[in-house]
């Protein structure tokens, strides 16, 4: 079976700094993919490379059977593939409305946009509550989910989510990952980046550790809690 | 009390002039972080382009209007093209384009001027005659400006809040990155934004010729005055700028019956900078924030 993802020897940066070096990953479809691995390593420009807006230096990815790597971001977009980014990146003059519709800003079919609007809801129901209300003035943990929902909104066959629980309290990370393993459960194929690798571990089915720009251990989740000298070599403990 | 009438009646008409103007520049501010200095050059190319078709192609106003908007429009989305795409991909896109811009206005008055000639002709699209409200002559020509000028904000505003390229646009100058993982193309977006300026740039050139006449360099004065009320209103933001712009004309006009006209321009500037010492990012501006 061909990987829906499948990136090879890929090179990626910013200006003269070289952030990737030939990295390869392919992601299967239906599995939860992790990277982890210290900060400013690599994971973050990875995820923005494969959604061009960071252009690959080197290398090539395909998705679906197709290279993406020479696409514009929002012909990826319309390929299939969704990315959550860091920092939310929300809307902040629009509603909450208005930015989990603006996920759906590829879609044609009113009917559609409406039925996954309801599945937000249910997976999110805060931002039912919430969504008349203004983007910036969201706590931190609600913009979060306006941008997981807005990504939601758009579908796609892979989505990309960049450090879900950075910075959120507890029980709003509970809730996060409530809804990552939903989409799990439901068959979606995620590639997640994630500071919080022990939490994560407990449901990927797959992860790469990111060091420097290359991978420096990769296995199951379980094969990860059971090697904790993984953790203190590389995430200091 | 007639006096009152007047004052407002002429200053409606000022800051509405100035509003039309003062969009384009704030919509392409809000959008790209481009401070398009050869708005001014447009105004009067807009203006030049009316006047041609009215009088050598003898087209009636409605048409002179029409291919005056069409005509910037596409000075506009060219612009974008050939100045504003290229640099946009190399570093320090505010100061270069600043720069580039004022060599297109260059670029676009001499055309002008090569073509019209220096001397000053009257924009033929007037409408003679006056209402007499309460004993004051309100001339139709200040009632069709501000008409005019009502139904532009109105498309403007029903563009930007109810149709999906100006959700895209909004999208866009709230937060570029996003927009794009949103699936918008937002080059496109920016030739758009710079095409609606256009046209925008091209209506506010024919009302403002209507009243003073055609020059080349006419749209010098109204680009200044855009620029002020941007600033006063925060850069981008196109609500404010409304709202700016009809309340800088209303004062202007003021201050021109009360003082004389040598006055208004230097008191404007000195609120202008009252303002921007009590709120230094504009009136209706966040800090450091640029949003539609």
């Amino acid at each position: 079976m061909t990987p829906l993802l499948d990136i090879a020897g890929l090179s990626s940066g910013y200006g003269h700094q070289v952030v990737i070096r030939e990295l390869s990953l392919q992601v299967e479809e239906g599995r939860l993919v992790a990277l982890i691995g210290p900060n400013g390593h690599g994971k973050s420009t990875l995820l923005r490379t494969l959604s061009g807006l960071v252009r690959c230096r080197g290398g090539s990815i395909g998705f679906a059977g197709q290279p993406i790597d020479r696409l514009r971001p929002d012909e990826i977009v319309k390929a299939g593939v969704v990315h959550i980014p860091q920092g939310d990146l929300l809307f902040p003059e629009m509603t909450v409305l208005e930015n989990l519709r603006m996920g759906a800003y590829l879609l044609r079919d009113g009917g559609e946009e409406a039925k996954r609007l309801a599945e937000v809801f249910g997976l999110l129901p805060k931002l039912e509550e919430r969504y008349d209300q203004t983007a910036s003035t969201l706590s931190g943990g609600e913009r979060r989910m306006v941008g997981i929902g807005r990504g939601l909104m758009a579908g796609g066959r892979l989505m990309m989510f960049d450090e879900p629980s950075l910075g959120l309290a507890p029980i709003v990370i509970d809730q996060i990952y409530a809804v990552l393993e939903k989409l799990r459960q439901a068959g979606r194929t995620i590639l997640v980046v994630e500071e919080n690798a022990m939490r994560i571990a407990e449901m990927a089915d797959e992860m790469h550790l990111l060091d420097n720009g290359e991978f420096a251990w990769s296995g199951s989740g379980e094969a990860f809690l059971s090697h904790p000298e993984i953790m203190a070599t590389y995430l200091g403990g | 009390m007639d006096v009152a009438v007047q004052i407002i009646a002429s200053g409606l008409t000022l800051g509405a002039m100035y509003a039309v103007s003062t969009v384009g520049l704030a919509l392409v501010y809000g959008a790209l972080n481009m401070l398009n200095m050869s708005h001014g050059a447009l105004l009067a190319l807009g203006g030049y382009v009316c006047f041609y078709a009215m009088t050598t192609l003898g087209l009636p106003a409605v048409l002179g209007m029409a291919l005056a908007m069409a005509v910037c429009a596409a000075a506009g989305a060219l612009i974008y093209h050939l100045a504003a795409r290229p640099m946009l991909r190399a570093g320090n896109f505010e100061t270069r384009i600043f720069i580039a811009t004022i060599g297109i206005a260059v670029v676009i008055e001499n055309a002008i001027l090569r073509l019209f000639g220096p001397q000053p002709v009257a924009q033929p699209l007037k409408l003679p005659g006056a209402a007499i409200l309460d004993g004051v002559h309100v001339p139709y020509q200040n009632m069709f400006i501000l008409a005019v000028a009502v139904v532009m904000m109105g498309g403007v505003a029903f563009l930007l809040n109810r149709t999906k390229t100006g959700r895209a646009i909004r999208a866009t100058a709230q937060n570029r990155d996003a927009a794009q993982l949103m699936g918008i193309r937002v080059g496109r977006v920016y030739a758009q934004v710079l095409a609606i300026s256009g046209a925008l740039a091209a209506v506010a050139g024919i009302l403002v010729s209507s009243l003073s006449g055609l020059l080349p360099n006419m749209g010098g004065d109204p680009m200044l005055k855009a620029f002020v009320i941007c600033v006063v209103a925060g850069l981008g933001n196109v609500y404010g700028a409304v709202a700016a712009a009809v309340a800088l004309g209303i004062l202007e006009s003021v201050i021109q019956y009360l003082l004389g006209v040598q006055y208004s321009f230097a008191i404007l500037l000195l609120i202008v900078i009252a303002v921007l010492i009590w709120k230094p990012s504009g009136l209706f501006g966040k800090q450091q924030v640029v949003r539609l």
